[in-house]
């Protein structure tokens, strides 16, 4: 549990305002003061809190209706209401109006002490939920998180994963586009020690330099135009999780910099901002591109690279692994089914065999997408080929000029790379005997390695 | 070391030693002051404790580090009592020591627990001063203690990292750089 917490402390006396906000400090805390109702509203516009103790005497608003107006706003901001011994009412109708506790003035110090700790356990299951939640809604299960594959080449992802999700150390994935590179970091990150805390991401490609600096370290108030509110960044929002870094070769050399020194020092600033603030949160990072080629090039950094490169994993494209495409295929029916309504969707087998035929240049993402749009044109149980919408042209209308055995053993060729060479899968992936594919490949010259 | 009224001179003694030989504090306890009687709240029988701080160390004014020590009961203005209290980095702290005197059936305690307990609030609050926040580590002498049992289950010695902020805190007392902030902080309890 981290206990810091971020409070906004409301009350119109000076010198309770005062005092309790240099004790809430020294206890570690990070405390904002105002001095009344409004002044509460207009920080929490400004910048995100954690816990309101608000007091609920006050002249103009009161804290009854701060609280009504704060949990209006802000939900996930607990609220505390302080009050003077003679008024249990008032603190009773606070927590029927959604504050977490009262504190009667004055305080034991021991009661101050352990409500202030079970309000940061209530801010971390607070965070914890919103995690699960944002899963939920991505229709992700726990665990390989939607991960599927049976080819050696994915069997060799998921023990990397397995490998990598109990270390700390940055993970490099690379892959191209639409491989999955993002699924496996949330599976590195939901296999580890901090599958409950937030896992952030950012795609450094879709965004402007400047932006990306606001983005990841936040910014304070009145940093640049346009900033009117102190904003928490993305380093701050992965604290005891996991900051996802997507395109990771599209950041510039000056970010590689600031990123470095973060990695390094694990403290940064926001931008604006001349306090030092701590992060604790597991790197990993992504990208489609050689990152060595572009160090070659000057313009990636090769200590940046060695950095976010600890660990390294490879997701090898569709094409690469055509015996994972109808069990992904029938994974993404089976979902756009139960989503649709649809249940028992089956894939005729010219289907299948269109979909294992095609090169997939759009990767998973892009069966995913094709599977998509089939389901909800698809009538009846079955999706024959006709459902099936693809962005390139299907093989059979390239190899018009091959012969029958030549598109067979341009297709031999391909399983049996995709099997590492082994002829026993491959007869298995094209469901044929061992001892007709052999006949086939020595018919055509091919010894299997 | 400043006695605030009457105070044992074992009492400030043995704090003043304790400051010395875990902080490496050179310490010297000055004839007492006066009790800081406007300090007083009628109402509660106890005196506030931010208001002593701010008789130790004036705003705005430097000079060494100012430990008050009292007999009497010290509370704030939103707490029902505390053990001591200190401005963060910042220039003077007050240990009361009257609720140490105390065991928990009433009785008064030994004197070998009263002088260990001072000495812990003692140490606790001038670290304070020095910088040092509350700590989360078992048994550090930075960690809050709300009543006697806790503080009793502390250690005399701070944890690592806290020793790492002393030394820090230490720099910044031998650069001469102690004034007293607005406001004050918490203690011990």
């Amino acid at each position: 549990m981290n206990a810091r917490l971020r409070v906004l402390l409301v009350d119109d006396e000076l010198a309770m305002r005062e005092s309790l906000a240099a004790w809430l400090r020294q206890d570690g805390h990070q405390v904002t003061k105002a001095a009344g109702g409004l002044e509460a509203l207009a920080e929490l516009e400004r910048q995100e809190f954690d816990l309101a103790l608000v007091d609920i005497k006050m002249p103009g608003m009161d804290g009854l209706e701060l609280l009504r107006r704060v949990k209006d706003a802000h939900p996930d901001t607990l609220v505390v209401i302080i009050t003077a011994y003679g008024s249990i009412e008032s603190a009773v109708e606070a927590m029927k109006a959604g504050a977490s506790d009262y504190l009667l003035k004055p305080f034991d110090p021991e009661h101050l002490m352990l409500l202030l700790e079970k309000m940061a356990r209530q801010r971390d299951l607070l965070r914890e939920n919103s995690a699960l939640r944002q899963r939920l809604n991505e229709g992700e299960c726990i665990g390989f998180a939607g991960l599927v594959g049976q080819s050696p080449a994915m069997r060799a992802v998921f023990g990397q994963i397995e490998d990598a999700a109990p270390a700390l150390a940055p993970v490099l994935i690379t892959g191209e586009t639409g491989t999955g590179k993002e699924m496996v970091a949330r599976a590195i990150h939901n296999q580890g020690p901090r599958a409950f805390a937030p896992f952030v991401t950012i795609n450094c490609g879709a965004v402007t330099e400047t932006l990306l600096e606001s983005e990841l370290f936040g910014h304070e108030r009145g940093a640049f135009t346009g900033a009117v509110k102190a904003r928490r960044g993305r380093l701050e929002m992965a604290d005891g999780g996991t900051l996802f870094l997507d395109e990771v070769g599209e950041i510039s050399q000056k970010m590689q910099v600031a990123l470095l020194r973060v990695l390094e020092e694990k403290r940064f600033q926001r931008v604006g901002g001349n306090q030092y603030l701590a992060s604790d949160f597991r790197l990993i990072s992504a990208t489609n591109r050689d990152l060595p080629a572009l160090i070659q090039q000057g313009r990636f950094r090769q200590d940046f690279f060695y950095r976010i490169n600890v660990l390294a994993i490879a997701i090898p494209p569709l094409r690469e692994r055509v015996e994972d495409i109808i069990p992904l295929a029938e994974h993404f029916l089976a979902y756009f089914a139960a989503q649709t309504g649809k249940a028992n969707l089956v894939l005729d087998s010219r289907a299948q065999r269109a979909l294992r035929a095609y090169p997939w240049p759009g990767n998973v993402r892009e069966l995913r997408n094709v599977i998509e749009r089939a389901v909800i044109v698809a009538q009846g149980s079955s999706v024959g080929l006709d459902k099936l919408t693809f962005l390139s042209p299907l093989p059979e209308a390239d190899s018009s000029a091959m012969t029958l055995a030549e598109v067979e053993l341009a297709h031999i060729r391909r399983v049996l790379k995709s099997q590492g060479g082994s002829v026993s899968a491959t007869a298995g992936v094209l469901g044929i005997d061992r001892s007709t594919l052999s006949r086939k490949l020595k018919k055509a010259g091919l010894e299997p390695s | 070391m400043v006695p605030l009224g009457r105070v044992s001179a074992t009492a400030a003694a043995v704090v003043a030693a304790n400051l010395q030989a875990l902080l490496g504090l050179n310490t010297l306890v000055v004839r007492p002051w006066p009790e800081p009687s406007p300090c007083l709240v009628p109402t509660r029988g106890q005196y506030d404790a931010s208001l002593i701080l701010r008789e130790l160390a004036p705003e705005g004014e430097s000079g060494a580090l100012r430990l008050g020590l009292i007999n009497h009961d010290l509370c704030l203005s939103f707490l029902t009592f505390v053990f001591g209290e200190a401005q963060l980095g910042g220039r003077a702290a007050v240990v009361s020591l009257h609720r140490l005197q105390d065991l928990d059936d009433g009785s008064r305690a030994p004197q070998a627990l009263f002088l260990e307990r001072l000495a812990k609030v003692g140490l606790h609050e001038t670290a304070h001063v020095l910088g040092l926040p509350h700590c989360r580590a078992p048994g550090c002498l930075m960690r809050f203690s709300g009543g006697l049992a806790e503080l009793d289950r502390l250690g005399l010695e701070f944890c690592p990292a806290c020793q790492g902020r002393l030394a820090v805190g230490r720099a910044r007392i031998r650069r001469g750089d102690v004034r007293a902030p607005f406001g004050s902080g918490p203690g011990l309890g």
